[in-house]
């Protein structure tokens, strides 16, 4: 009865498999990808319109009916009257409330800095606006 | 009884070894991809932005940091370089092709203005701006 025992225990030994190393193995693992692991930040792509190099002279004399936002380095206005981001964006929904096609024209200086011009994409994109085209100024 | 249910049981381990070597694979193919981009630029916030979902195979991502440094795949270029990679990608890809321009928040317009200008030259319309719509925590 004993050796009858002791030798199925073996068998049993043999046939299972070793869970011990490869727990050991998947635990690394995770704790390596834990470690490494960075979360990646949602990107946005804002889409405008730029002229084509032929139209450049055209664009210069601006028709009047146009909106058109300049980005300053201290500021924004909307044709030519300074205001600031809330009112900007109760008079960009206004507008997208007539009409979301019309051109809005947004002129940046030189010296402005880049994320102003891009909040300004920001609004035009929650309001809807998509004729946007971008210029730049000196 | 017993004897036929143990050997019918399969050996697990060279399955185990494989999976893991396939895990290893990818994670490295994975980790190869992100390098293309320039992880020190910080975009500037867009919350109302539309997120991006497909990708054009074509398009071409230029990159630039803080200083006003203009980069593509993590290579510094000056702007008659940039001009001229750009007229080569009209020729080979056409004018439809997408520019993403990939700017730090604290960039000056004017360094924008320079890709913008080349972006014209080559006759590249499709121009797009970067930016974060969700910050990861």
């Amino acid at each position: 009865m004993a050796t009858k025992r002791k030798r199925k225990r073996a068998t049993v030994d043999a046939g299972e498999l070793q869970m011990t190393a490869m727990i050991d193995v998947v635990f690394q693992l995770l704790i390596y990808f834990i470690v490494t692991i960075k979360p990646v930040d949602v990107v946005a792509h804002l889409d405008v319109f730029r002229p084509s190099p032929e139209k450049k002279q055209e664009q210069l004399q601006t028709p009047p009916k146009m909106i058109r936002i300049q980005i300053y380095p201290d500021g924004f206005t909307i044709n030519d009257r300074a205001v600031g981001l809330k009112e900007m964006e109760v008079l960009l929904a206004r507008l997208a409330g007539i009409d979301t096609k019309q051109t809005i024209m947004i002129m940046a200086t030189a010296l402005s800095r880049h994320e102003d011009l891009i909040r300004v994409l920001d609004l035009c994109a929650k309001s809807g606006l998509q004729n946007l085209s971008v210029v730049s100024t000196n | 009884m017993k004897k036929p249910r143990e050997e019918g049981g399969i050996n697990m381990t060279p399955m185990i070894d494989v999976v893991f070597q396939l895990i290893i694979f990818f994670v490295c193919t994975a980790a190869l991809e992100q390098q293309a981009i320039d992880e020190s630029i910080r975009l500037a916030m867009s919350p109302h932005g539309p997120a991006v979902e497909q990708k054009d195979p074509r398009e071409v991502t230029v990159e630039v940091d803080a200083q006003g440094r203009i980069s593509i795949n993590r290579s510094y270029m000056n702007e008659v370089f940039l001009r001229n990679l750009l007229r080569n990608v009209v020729i080979s890809h056409g004018q439809t092709t997408p520019v993403i321009i990939r700017a730090a928040g604290g960039a000056k317009h004017e360094d924008i203005r320079r890709v913008m200008d080349a972006c014209a030259y080559a006759g590249l319309w499709k121009v797009s701006f970067a930016a974060t719509k969700d910050k990861a925590k």
